[in-house]
């Protein structure tokens, strides 16, 4: 009974072909792997849950300091520290299994048999939802190549497509790109079933004391309230050059807070949103999201969170 | 309004048992200044589960909390609300820890807490400025706390400046398991920055006494140095407990050392302890964004044996606050 009033049918969509009771889910990096949260956040009313990536090998990560605060925004550089894939089958899995929610295992490499070994790997595990691939990760070297270049991301996507042969796949992308449609194009292209938009700016801070900079690797991703704008247009760009004529729907994410920040990623064009940054502050962002969006539908006499979705008035 | 939801915290993994931290919005009774620069925030804590002394809270620094607590105003014709909209961006972005100062009962049955901050930016001069009535947001009791050794082993308590805190709750539990053997020895810069009451001179040679008075009301002999001379001991807290060790004798060859203070105290202290063969346990404090062991930001060497390097980063937020001295590289060796 507990669990009847935690859906609410209005909020049940769909992501990839993946059930959801709620279009909210946390964005990878900013949420563990699971147990992090587990007393805090009720991930019943998740629509899903996005792991740190993975890689094929343990890694350590940078030296601090990894973080700092920016204007309304935090610059990081964590260097994908992850406990690899086997300690992961061995020691996060068997948290996830009595997840009850659909957990992404976000997936992160070097070269392609990086990702094509990660996920070859992880495939038999009927409690993975699917694998959101990571081509975009801005804190290690040559990070950004396969996320940059179309060519090279239609080839890394449609090998890891290749690995799996039970699972959807996600492609988070780069916004830092000049035109990132041109890179959706190649996800889709290479076989993705939903691509995730977006993954932090490319940023800098530096201190005007020590003339050094704030974070050991010099730079870092920008995430948070300061870069929403930005992610909202890259999620408009996307869903009106490609997605929405290829069908292919978007989670959207960059500087979520609110259930407002929610609602105007699915009027841009995103099929569900990722809560990030923000959970550091507060991991019940999701669920107070999820609370709050049947009492907007109703009040704009919507039925259906899916009405939402790319219906924002932008024509001049 | 969902904002009861953060007081829900989910029961899905935890088959209904009580969970050992919650994201909560907490009411504050009292605001005072003990010192020229710290401030005392002590407020209701019925919602805050059991915790030890060496935890920490995340508090959120800012006017109405970095982040809304509830959704926009949906009514239309309606300008939106700005006030407390920070428009130099100057909101503190993440939690600011806070070592838990004090946990009690109150003469009315309430259960209590506090912190004390000390305003170095803008989230903790907001703090400073807190009045009593106010709702304050916490994600807590976080970390791992001091261990307790079985009554009888001679405590040293050594806080320095803003690594005081801690120790006003370790010396009430220790006191209240029945500890007899402890001995506070507090470093400041000068006497304006002693946040706690001083109730007697404090000698000059390093000798203890009871001369602080503890939130708790107990006066546990205590050794005060300050780097001025203004009161007490002029000198270092090492200066301090060589004193102590000296006047101790033999009996203070098993004393366990806990230490919580500022980074070159904390080098000192462990050279000493390490010089001294005393054990020892140290309260650090890294750069945090969450907490809650998610953002990995906190990171301290560790050793670790199926590592080349010999070592591994761990988490000072889930790992700590509170680390066996030689389980942490840069203070072990």
């Amino acid at each position: 009974m507990m669990q009847q009033n935690l859906i609410d049918p209005a909020l049940r969509t769909t992501l990839a072909g993946v059930p959801m009771v709620s279009p909210v889910l946390t964005a990878s990096g900013t949420c563990g792997y699971g147990p992090e949260y587990a007393e805090l956040l009720d991930y019943r009313r998740l629509g899903g849950f996005t792991t740190k990536s993975v890689t094929r090998h343990e890694r350590p990560g940078n030296n601090p300091e990894r973080i700092v605060e920016t204007r309304a925004g935090l610059l990081n550089a964590i260097g994908l520290a992850n406990v690899g894939v086997e300690r992961f089958i061995a020691e996060k899995i068997p948290f996830i299994e009595r997840m009850p929610t659909s957990v992404w295992v976000n997936v992160a490499g070097y070269d392609i048999s990086d990702y094509t070994f990660v996920i070859e790997r992880l495939d038999e595990h009927a409690c993975i939802a699917g694998f959101e691939l990571n081509v975009s990760c801005p804190n290690v070297k040559d990070g950004l190549m396969f996320g940059t270049d179309p060519r090279l991301l239609r080839e890394v996507v449609a090998a890891a497509r290749a690995a799996s042969k039970r699972h959807p796949m996600i492609v988070k992308l780069s916004p830092n790109v000049t035109d990132i449609a041109d890179l959706a194009r190649a996800a889709i292209d290479g076989g993705a079933d939903a691509l995730s938009l977006i993954n932090t700016y490319v940023g800098l801070s530096i201190n005007a004391e020590t003339w050094k900079p704030n974070i050991a690797n010099v730079t870092g991703g920008l995430s948070g309230p300061a870069i929403k704008p930005l992610a909202l247009f890259n999620v408009h760009r996307v869903y009106r050059e490609v997605a929405q004529k290829a069908n292919i729907p978007i989670l959207g994410m960059g500087g979520i807070q609110t259930t407002s920040d929610a609602v105007e990623f699915l009027l841009a064009g995103a099929t569900a949103v990722a809560v990030g940054t923000a959970l550091f502050v507060d991991p019940t962002i999701p669920q107070k999201i999820a609370a709050e969006l049947p009492a907007y539908l109703s009040k704009r006499g919507l039925s259906h969170v899916s009405e939402l979705v790319g219906r924002f008035a932008f024509a001049k | 309004m969902a904002t009861n939801i953060s007081n829900n915290p989910s029961r899905a993994l935890h088959d209904g048992g009580q969970p050992s931290r919650v994201v909560a919005s907490v009411r504050v009774l009292d605001v005072r200044k003990p010192c020229r620069e710290h401030v005392w925030v002590e407020f209701d804590a019925r919602s805050l589960p059991a915790s030890e002394p060496g935890q920490f809270l995340q508090v959120v620094c800012a006017p109405d909390a970095a982040i809304p607590d509830h959704a926009v105003d949906w009514t239309e014709g309606r300008l939106p609300q700005l006030s407390g909209v920070d428009w130099q961006g100057r909101t503190p972005q993440v939690r600011r820890p806070f070592s838990i100062a004090d946990r009690w009962t109150a003469a009315d049955g309430g259960d209590r807490a506090a912190i004390i901050s000390r305003a170095i930016g803008p989230g903790t001069r907001w703090l400073d400025n807190l009045q009593p009535g106010a709702m304050l947001s916490i994600t807590g009791p976080l970390g791992v706390g001091f261990a307790i050794p079985p009554i009888g082993r001679p405590l040293v308590l050594i806080g320095g400046g803003v690594g005081i805190p801690p120790f006003l709750y370790l010396a009430r539990r220790l006191l209240e398991l029945g500890h007899r053997d402890l001995t506070l020895i507090f470093g400041v810069q000068s006497r304006d920055l002693m946040p706690i009451e001083v109730v007697a001179s404090p000698a000059p040679d390093g000798a203890a006494s009871a001369c602080l008075r503890l939130p708790s009301g107990d006066a546990p002999p205590a050794i005060v140095t300050t780097d001025d001379g203004s009161l007490g001991l002029r000198g270092r807290v090492t200066d301090a407990l060589a004193a102590w060790l000296k006047q101790r004798g033999e009996s203070g060859r098993a004393a366990l050392v806990y230490a919580c203070g500022p980074e070159p105290m904390l080098h000192a202290v462990a050279r000493q302890t390490r010089a001294e063969s005393l054990e020892c346990q140290l309260c650090i404090e890294r750069l945090m964004g969450c907490g809650l062991g998610t953002c990995l930001s906190c990171i301290v060497q560790t050793p670790c044996a199926r590592s080349a390097a010999g070592w591994r980063w761990t988490l000072s937020c889930s790992s700590g606050p509170v680390f066996d001295r030689d389980a942490l590289i840069e203070f072990a060796h």
